[in-house]
């Protein structure tokens, strides 16, 4: 027995058929319009559970660039005043040798001795530069600066590292603190003590010590500091590393999310036209069967 | 015996009423083409019951039968019980996953995910505030633009909870409705409701039955009924030789049956029997119910991220240099206060306690960096899987809808190609009774004019 085909069987059939069309001609409307290929997690749960993962690992990516870019500013300041510093004690260095000559009148070593007080001076201001209202040289304790002026070389900060995350579990240094450089006054042989003990012999016209354990004392804190500048530049080398591979995961996870949710466009288009021509084509066809009935036929 | 001369009149009257009756049928499937659940009838026509020749009457010497037209048996609707059972049965299951499939979307769209504005993206916005107070410790809009990330975060957490709560709670409140009983509340629901009804058509329909006559359209109504309630829950259902159905309801056997000839019994939610009622009330169980249910598993998972959130968070923190645990001194998050709606600072946070006090160093950022390094950790996978297993689960829950759905479709199909009304066939009837009608009434006029010849003409020889 063939099948009795009803009215009702196929007023169904066609609704059915034009709803199905009509729910696939919006899906990819939807799709065109918000230009994402996933709008809900159940369009596509796994895809869905990568872009969150996506999303939230870029988040991290720009969030340590952010962290790189305020650390190097930090260092480049450090790094500014260690410049300073550097020449400051290449001067000493010129004037030591100069009164270190035996030739020398007292008078010219009191001049040399008030230039020397302006350069001990001037590096303790160096050491308690700035960046974003944070004394630099201080260790943690950025908000009392290092070094008093005047006579107490006292170093006022804590020796503490600063870290930054640059990375997922990835954190780098990024302080120099001031008794590494200047050291804490008294006899500790670092850059103040040797400044004041030349001071010392300047105004004692102690020549011979000028000559030997001054100078010697300054080519080794000279030294020291090219060290810390050294220190200083291969952080700020690192950090312009991580800064540029950063960029490059950035790129990569921003090309990756798109992968995963953009709509690929020039598909969804031709989806939309192919679904809506047979959307019509289900309307004519649904037109021409419901219309015609024996009725139409008999008298 | 002689055969009366007007026999044939008598015969042509009973094709003539017949085919009238044949046409009444007609013009009653006609006009209930469209209606809901009606099933095609017909006329069932038999020959009449023949008029006896005797033995002897005949020139043989045997008797006869003579013909004596047509009669109607009875009016019958055309419909097969099976596809009943199997549609009912689909339906039943249809049911079922489209309450899911439509609650589980809802709850799916109030997740904001895969977007700007969903926990995810929040979470994350969490985690950089702490990165950026980790850069500078000491800075007031640091330590603000923390507290209110924070804030933010915990407001979202407790307004997806309360959505989840808010889709429990309608599941329950519908499954509630549609099972009360108004010797409870005073109101039946929707199942006492079609239970009712489908008792008091049964206790018509036998007495109808038992007077002997097949009421076809209170059948009809009847079996909607039953498919109606199919769609609440499994059915199981007993023809009996009266005419009524017994049907017992949500496969649970141990209790009385639903409906019993022209009684009821419905108390509310009965205990069901394992496997659960099936159907809209089977679904709105498995979405509703707080041991085990889908919606319940939601809110415990978003709970246990709330709750590592806040103990990742608090437990970096306490880490080595406490105390004071600079930058914040104590716990941040409330550690009492457990699940997602109920997220809150520790009491006394603020932001002039996120600095740890006067005698930490100003830029001492190791517990903040502690924080910020959980980003990407538990609490975002947990969150991220429990966003797949709701998109896998509606996906699910849509995928079976469809299905189901075709299937039910094509068993509908198969029911309305045996009862639904074909316009055209019923326009061919017509034609076809309209004819035979004709024809016996033609019958009639011949057999007319013959009595005119034998009563008028006859015996007027010569006048």
């Amino acid at each position: 027995m063939s099948t009795r085909i009803t009215t009702g069987m196929i007023t169904r059939g066609v609704l059915s058929d034009l709803n199905n069309a009509s729910n696939r001609l919006a899906k990819t409307q939807m799709k065109a319009s918000s230009g994402k290929e996933i709008t809900r997690p159940s369009d596509d749960p796994f895809k869905t559970s990568r872009a969150m993962a996506l999303r939230t690992s870029r988040e991290g990516t720009r969030q340590y660039q952010r962290t790189i870019a305020d650390a190097r500013g930090w260092q480049e300041t450090a790094e500014q005043a260690l410049g300073t510093m550097t020449n400051d004690v290449q001067r000493v260095q010129a004037l030591v040798i100069q009164a270190g000559s035996d030739v020398m009148d007292q008078e010219s070593r009191n001049g040399i001795l008030a230039e020397v007080r302006q350069i001990t001076e001037g590096l303790k201001q160096e050491a308690n530069a700035s960046y974003r209202g944070r004394y630099v040289f201080g260790g943690t304790a950025t908000d009392k600066p290092p070094y008093q002026a005047g006579a107490t070389d006292a170093y006022g900060g804590n020796p503490d590292q600063i870290f930054r995350q640059v990375g997922p579990g990835v954190a780098l240094p990024v302080n120099l603190t001031g008794d590494q450089v200047l050291g804490s006054g008294g006899a500790d042989g670092k850059l103040l003590s040797v400044l004041r003990d030349i001071e010392t012999h300047l105004t004692a016209g102690d020549t011979a010590s000028l000559r030997s354990g001054d100078l010697d004392g300054l080519n080794k804190n000279l030294d020291l500091l090219l060290n810390r500048r050294a220190d200083n530049g291969a952080m700020s080398n690192r950090l312009e590393a991580a800064e540029s591979r950063l960029q490059q995961i950035e790129e990569t996870e921003t090309t990756m999310l798109s992968n995963t949710e953009d709509a690929d466009i020039a598909r969804t288009m031709i989806d939309f036209s192919s679904q809506s021509a047979a959307y019509q084509a289900a309307l004519k066809s649904g037109a021409n069967i419901i219309q015609p009935s024996l009725m139409d036929f008999l008298r | 015996m002689p055969i009366s001369s007007f026999y044939g009149l008598q015969t042509s009257l009973r094709g003539l009423l017949a085919q009238q009756r044949s046409l009444d049928t007609t013009a009653h499937n006609i006009s209930n083409a469209s209606t809901p659940g009606y099933s095609r009838q017909e006329a069932v026509l038999t020959a009449a019951r023949a008029s006896d020749i005797p033995a002897g009457m005949l020139q043989s010497g045997g008797g006869a039968q003579l013909g004596s037209g047509v009669e109607v048996q009875a009016y019958r609707r055309i419909r097969d019980n099976f596809l009943d059972l199997q549609y009912r049965g689909q339906f039943t299951s249809l049911s079922e996953q489209q309450a899911r499939s439509d609650s589980l979307q809802r709850v799916e769209l109030t997740s904001g995910e895969p977007g700007d504005t969903g926990i995810n993206t929040l979470l994350g916005e969490y985690w950089n505030a702490w990165s950026d107070l980790a850069d500078a410790p000491d800075e007031q809009a640091a330590q603000s633009a923390l507290l209110q990330k924070s804030a933010s975060l915990a407001d979202a957490f407790s307004a997806f909870r309360s959505q989840l709560v808010g889709a429990q709670q309608d599941a329950q409140a519908e499954y509630d409705d549609l099972t009360q009983s108004s010797l409870v509340t005073g109101v039946p629901g929707e199942i006492e409701s079609t239970a009712r009804e489908i008792a008091n058509l049964n206790d018509t329909i036998m007495k109808f039955t038992t007077a002997g006559d097949i009421p076809n359209d209170l059948m009809d109504k009847r079996d909607m009924l039953l498919d109606k309630l199919a769609g609440y829950g499994q059915t199981s259902i007993t023809h009996n030789a009266d005419g009524s159905v017994d049907v017992v309801f949500g496969g649970d056997v141990t209790s009385p049956k639903l409906v019993q000839g022209s009684s009821y019994s419905w108390s509310g939610s009965p205990a069901w029997a394992p496997g659960g009622p099936g159907g809209r009330l089977g679904g709105l169980l498995s979405l509703a119910s707080p041991t085990g249910g889908t919606i319940q598993g939601y809110i415990d998972e978003l709970d246990t991220v709330a709750d590592q959130v806040v103990t990742s968070t608090n437990a970096a923190l306490a880490g080595p240099g406490s105390p004071p645990n600079p930058p914040v001194a104590g716990p941040f998050w409330d550690p009492t206060k457990t699940g997602a709606g109920n997220l809150a600072f520790a009491p006394g946070l603020d932001r002039t306690t996120l600095g740890g006090g006067p005698s930490a160093p100003a830029s001492d950022n190791t517990a903040a960096l502690r924080v910020a390094a959980l980003r990407g950790g538990v609490g975002d996978q947990r969150y991220r899987a429990l966003i797949a297993r709701m998109g896998t689960e509606v996906t699910d829950a849509n995928r079976k809808t469809n299905n189901m759905q075709a299937l039910a479709d094509s068993i509908n199909d198969r029911r309305e190609s045996v009862a639904g009304v074909a316009l055209d066939e019923e326009m061919s009837n017509l034609v076809r009774f309209q004819r035979a009608y004709q024809a016996s009434s033609r019958a009639m006029s011949t057999l007319d004019e013959m009595l005119d010849v034998l009563i008028n003409r006859t015996g007027k020889v010569g006048l």
